[in-house]
């Protein structure tokens, strides 16, 4: 796999779609390609948030902690972008990632990353339109949930 | 220091400087004899004149003189010569010119290697007397001399001193007797053209001196506004913090360029008045021919002077300018020489130094023991500060020895100022301070130096290692020869003497171990490490161990050991199934996690020209390259790493910090890259130069697959790497370059550091969390392994940098801390020491230091009073008025008497954990 399919997989994720093929390169160049063995951990639940990850190939769970224990609230597939809300709002982990299986990824630093935003502002453009589209989303939920309550 | 530089030199050098006269005089007679040759062979052999008697032959190198009448009369031969013919007496001549010369050249050779040795003899002594008076600079004068332009008295303004040495009286001498010679001449022919040439020469004599006057003074202030901007630039130099942070840039260029310009502008006026007193001699030595013409032609004509007698005048005038000239020139070189030493004694005034050291022994003996149980008694005590101001007004007090001291800051510098005395870092101030009846300042340096010890706020450490600079304090003398080669050692000891330098060696060992209580070096580091893990340097310790490279002669036992230690973390990590966080060396393969480079070389470089980019220009293994036909695809690497470096990072302005962290390509290389691309495209390779090929090559060296990505190397090239490592090592054996050290399971790499022979192999970067797991299972094998003090003894390798400034601030304090503690003094002084280490850690430090120098007197500047708790022994400040208040429970550490004190462990257990170690 080389710089290029990490391109194609970063296109993939809503946030980079807009996105100049360039910048893109830049980005994933930029970033550290890892590999998670099966049951190891991204981060953990109360984490400073250092990174966001890419899923180019494998899976992974994501885990809350309550006083039962850890519980499985999700699934992520390949092309998912996770852990990105932590580096931008400065804010511990919320949640806990572990790998289900070998599980290979991109690796964006947070500083990296904000350095390109700072840098490029047409890439803060694309994610800030993400951020709205999400809020949006979260919006019509909510509106939805009132309604049928 | 003599302030007449002849005096000095006359004193130090006399017997060298009649010696060189002696062969001067012994080269005359020849080379008189060498200017009449060539008349000789003309007149006599060629045109032959000693053949007019119409005889066949000549008598040939008859060696006989007659004796004048006062001894009798007579001839005396030595040698009856060669009867010869015309063809003879010329070879004969000729033959002789030619020995003349080789002679000449001979005695030139001779008297210029001993001038240019006197000269440079006396330079030595003159640098190593300026040093010898550096040492002298008493701890206030210290507070205003410029390093930079004492560095620059040393270095710069003696040296022209030195090239005037050797023509200091030879010169004057020979010149002086030439133009009285030709003086006496012209008398003898004419007394009153004679006359007139004297008074010439006397206006000369007058004049020039007095417009040099002004020469003079401008040249010593020339001197002194150089020496300033040397003392200036390394002031910006060490202020550079400053200049960046406050973007004061601009003012200090133009405080530079006005510096320059006033430099320029005395040199300018200099340079005219130099000139012009020139001009001035050459008119006045010009001006003597004149009046010969005029006077005597008018003589002549009026029939009192014969016309043989005026030319043999003028002729004989030719011969005096030029030695009058260059003693004209010898007198300004003298004046300049003694306006520099003017210069150079002033700085060094006396007032300024302390009495030279004594090498007194005795006095050493009657000090001794005082500091350790002596009584200090400070009776009416006065310090005022620079300004004169009274910082201390009056100190009265006396305290048995051994004891804890503190003394209680009030804010101002009264408690810094006691613990100077003390320490003996200040020597103005009225009253007395004793130690057990002995004046404290009046200790001799060789009993302070072993039995004192001062540590100030600022840490001060000389470039080195964290070993050197923890065993400055022990150096007071060589103990044992280092069994130098006795004919070298010899040379130096004798050019030494000539010189008035020292004739120990830095070579010697210059620790005495015994006196320390230590069988040998190893047992010295491991006090060393000891005091550095009170300190806290733990941890730091073994950080710089493992990246320190060991010395595999000094430790042949640690190299074996590191051995076991790759194959237990190997065997470990397999175990563990870990196996894939570290990619070991393996000749046969190729190293994904390690560069291209790395992999060709398999081996780390000692030379710089296979370090880095250099490595691309590299002749031996660009050979290699070409051989095993992998040129031209890494330079096809390079262009593809080039045109996707040019890509993705265009766009980013100049220093941008990714461009530092991520680009194979600073920012500034950028467009050259894109225009070595550009040439490349337009003709198909034949358009890149050599220069662009070696570049494109670099860029493919640096690349490693994993990290960067970017897909440019399958197997074949892989395997072509690896096959070319044996043509690489077989090129730079062959041509005898040994500029890399290769990669061995069985053996330890010299020039790499601990942690990569321990690894033996690169980390995997792209298993997540691989560096942390990795170091976790190293510590623990070396724990296992009980390496750690091993890795911490090659942690005493690791370089501090200029003033230390490769270590931490705390770092740098501790070291400043152990190097006191280590030679352990009977009275510590700590002044501002723990400042560095914060409040909390400071207050732990004094508790561990109370420990460690359980049975000696410890003497602590504490900020406030609750500081002081604990100390048996208190002085407090109150403007300026000195209090001392003492426990009733006695002077020592509690629970610890004088008596039971001396006998504990040297190490103290507390919970089963190391909490101080006894010094």
């Amino acid at each position: 796999m080389t710089l290029d399919t990490e391109v194609q997989s970063l296109r993939q994720v809503p946030m980079f779609r807009d996105i100049d093929p360039s910048r893109l390169k830049l980005l994933a160049f930029t970033s550290e390609r890892v590999q998670f063995a099966s049951g190891q951990r991204f981060f953990s639940q109360g984490d400073a948030a250092d990174a966001a990850y890419v899923i180019l190939e494998g899976g992974a769970e994501v885990l809350l902690g309550t006083p039962a224990g850890e519980i499985k609230v999700a699934e992520m597939g390949a092309n998912a972008l996770v852990g990105e809300m932590g580096i931008l709002s400065d804010t511990p982990r919320s949640a806990t990632i572990v790998a289900k299986g070998t599980t290979v990824a991109l690796r964006i630093d947070k500083r990296v990353f904000l350095e390109l935003l700072t840098q490029f502002p047409q890439m803060s453009i694309a994610v800030m339109r993400e951020l709205a589209k999400r809020l949006e989303r979260t919006n019509a939920q909510l509106a939805a949930a009132q309604s049928a309550a | 220091m003599d302030k007449n530089l002849f005096r000095y030199i006359w004193r130090h050098s006399r017997r060298d400087q009649l010696i060189v006269c002696a062969v001067v005089l012994a080269s005359l007679p020849f080379y008189f004899l060498s200017l009449d040759l060539p008349r000789r062979i003309v007149n006599e052999a060629i045109q032959g004149r000693a053949f007019e008697g119409g005889q066949r032959t000549v008598t040939f190198l008859d060696l006989s003189f007659d004796l004048p009448a006062f001894l009798g009369g007579g001839t005396v031969t030595l040698f009856d010569g060669f009867e010869v013919g015309r063809y003879g007496l010329l070879y004969g001549l000729s033959a002789i010119f030619l020995l003349l010369v080789m002679v000449n050249g001979g005695f030139k050779y001779v008297i210029n290697i001993a001038k240019g040795a006197l000269g440079e003899r006396m330079l030595r002594r003159i640098r190593f007397d300026l040093f010898n008076l550096i040492l002298r600079f008493t701890p206030e004068a210290l507070r205003h001399v410029r390093p930079a332009e004492a560095a620059t008295i040393v270095k710069d303004e003696v040296e022209p001193i030195g090239g005037f040495v050797g023509d200091a009286f030879i010169l004057p001498a020979f010149l002086g007797t030439q133009a009285l010679t030709a003086l006496f001449f012209i008398m003898v022919q004419s007394f009153w053209l004679g006359l007139m040439a004297l008074g010439v020469i006397a206006l000369q004599f007058t004049v020039i001196p007095r417009l040099r006057r002004e020469l003079l003074r401008l040249g010593r202030e020339r001197q002194l506004a150089s020496r300033r901007l040397a003392g200036r630039v390394s002031e910006v130099l060490e202020g550079m913090e400053l200049v960046q942070v406050h973007n004061a840039y601009a003012w200090e260029r133009a405080e530079i360029g006005h510096r320059l310009f006033h430099i320029f502008d005395l040199r300018f006026r200099i340079y005219k008045r130099k000139f012009m007193v020139k001009f001035l001699n050459n008119f006045l030595a010009q001006f003597t021919p004149f009046l010969f013409y005029a006077v005597g032609g008018y003589f002549a004509l009026q029939g009192t002077l014969s016309i043989g007698q005026l030319v043999a005048v003028i002729a004989a005038y030719r011969e005096l300018p030029p030695p009058l000239k260059e003693l004209i020139d010898w007198d300004q070189q003298r004046l300049d020489v003694q306006v520099k030493w003017d210069q150079i004694v002033q700085f060094f005034s006396g007032d300024r130094l302390m009495p030279p050291e004594q090498e007194a022994k005795a006095a050493v003996a009657i000090g001794a023991g005082v500091l350790a149980a002596g009584t200090l008694s400070v009776t009416g005590l006065r310090v005022a500060d620079g300004h004169g101001d009274a910082i201390i007004k009056d100190a009265d007090f006396s305290l048995q020895l051994p004891a804890h001291l503190a003394l209680v800051s009030d804010g101002t510098a009264a408690a810094s100022a006691l613990a100077r005395i003390l320490g003996r870092r200040a020597v103005e101030h009225q009253g007395r301070v004793d130690i057990g009846g002995l004046e404290l300042s009046a200790l001799t340096p060789a009993l302070t130096g072993r039995h004192l010890g001062y540590v100030g706020l600022d840490p001060i450490l000389f470039p080195g290692t964290l070993r050197d600079n923890l065993a400055y304090g022990l150096r007071a003398r060589p103990v044992a020869s280092a069994g130098e080669d006795p004919r070298l050692a010899a040379r130096r000891i004798a050019e030494a003497a000539r010189t008035g330098n020292p004739i120990e060696s830095v070579s010697d060992e210059w620790i005495d171990f015994a006196a320390l209580g230590v069988s040998d070096a190893d047992e010295l580091d491991a006090r060393f490490l000891d005091l550095l893990r009170m300190l806290g340097l733990e941890e730091d310790l073994y950080r710089f161990g493992l990246s320190g490279t060991i010395d595999v002669k000094r430790h042949p036992h640690l190299a074996e050991r590191i051995i076991e230690a790759r194959r237990v973390l190997r065997a470990r990590m397999e175990e563990a199934g870990l196996r894939g966080l570290i990619e070991p060396f393996d000749p046969t393969r190729y190293n994904a996690q390690a560069s291209v480079g790395e992999n060709i070389l398999f081996g780390v470089p000692t030379d710089r020209d296979l370090t880095g980019r250099a490595m691309a220009s590299h002749p031996g293994l660009r050979a290699a390259l070409d051989a095993d036909d992998l040129t031209d695809a890494l330079v096809d690497m390079g262009v593809s790493i080039a045109g996707t470096m040019t890509e993705i990072f265009r766009g980013l302005p100049t220093g941008h910090p990714l461009f530092e962290q991520f680009s194979f390509i600073g920012a500034d290389e950028l467009p050259e890259f894109e225009q070595i691309l550009r040439r490349r495209s337009r003709r198909n390779r034949g358009g890149l130069t050599e220069v662009d090929r070696a570049k494109l090559l670099s860029l493919a060296l640096f690349y490693i697959e994993p990290r960067h990505r970017l897909g440019l190397l399958d197997d074949t090239m892989r395997r072509k790497l690896v096959a070319a490592r044996r043509t690489v090592h077989l090129t730079l054996e062959a041509t005898g370059e040994h500029g890399v050290e290769f990669y061995d399971v069985e053996r330890v790499c010299v020039a790499a550091p601990l942690r990569d022979n321990l690894l033996f192999g690169r980390v995997n970067h792209t298993a997540a969390n691989a560096q942390a797991q990795v170091v976790s299972l190293l510590t623990q094998i070396v724990d296992e392994m009980h390496l750690k003090a091993d890795v911490e003894r090659v942690g005493l390798d690791h370089e501090v940098g200029p003033g230390g400034r490769l270590l931490t601030a705390q770092q740098r304090a501790a070291v400043h801390l152990a190097r006191a503690l280590v030679k352990r003094p009977d009275l510590l002084v700590l002044d501002g020491a723990l400042a560095p280490f914060g409040p909390a850690r400071a207050r732990e430090l004094c508790r561990v230091l109370r420990d460690a120098m359980a049975d000696r007197t410890l003497v602590v500047v504490v900020p406030s009073a609750a500081d002081a708790e604990g100390f048996p022994a208190r002085v407090y400040f109150e403007a300026g008025q000195a209090r001392l208040e003492t426990d009733d429970t006695g002077l020592l550490p509690p629970g610890r008497s004088d008596e039971d004190g001396r006998g504990q462990p040297a190490l103290e257990e507390q919970d089963g954990r190391r909490i101080g170690v006894r010094v």
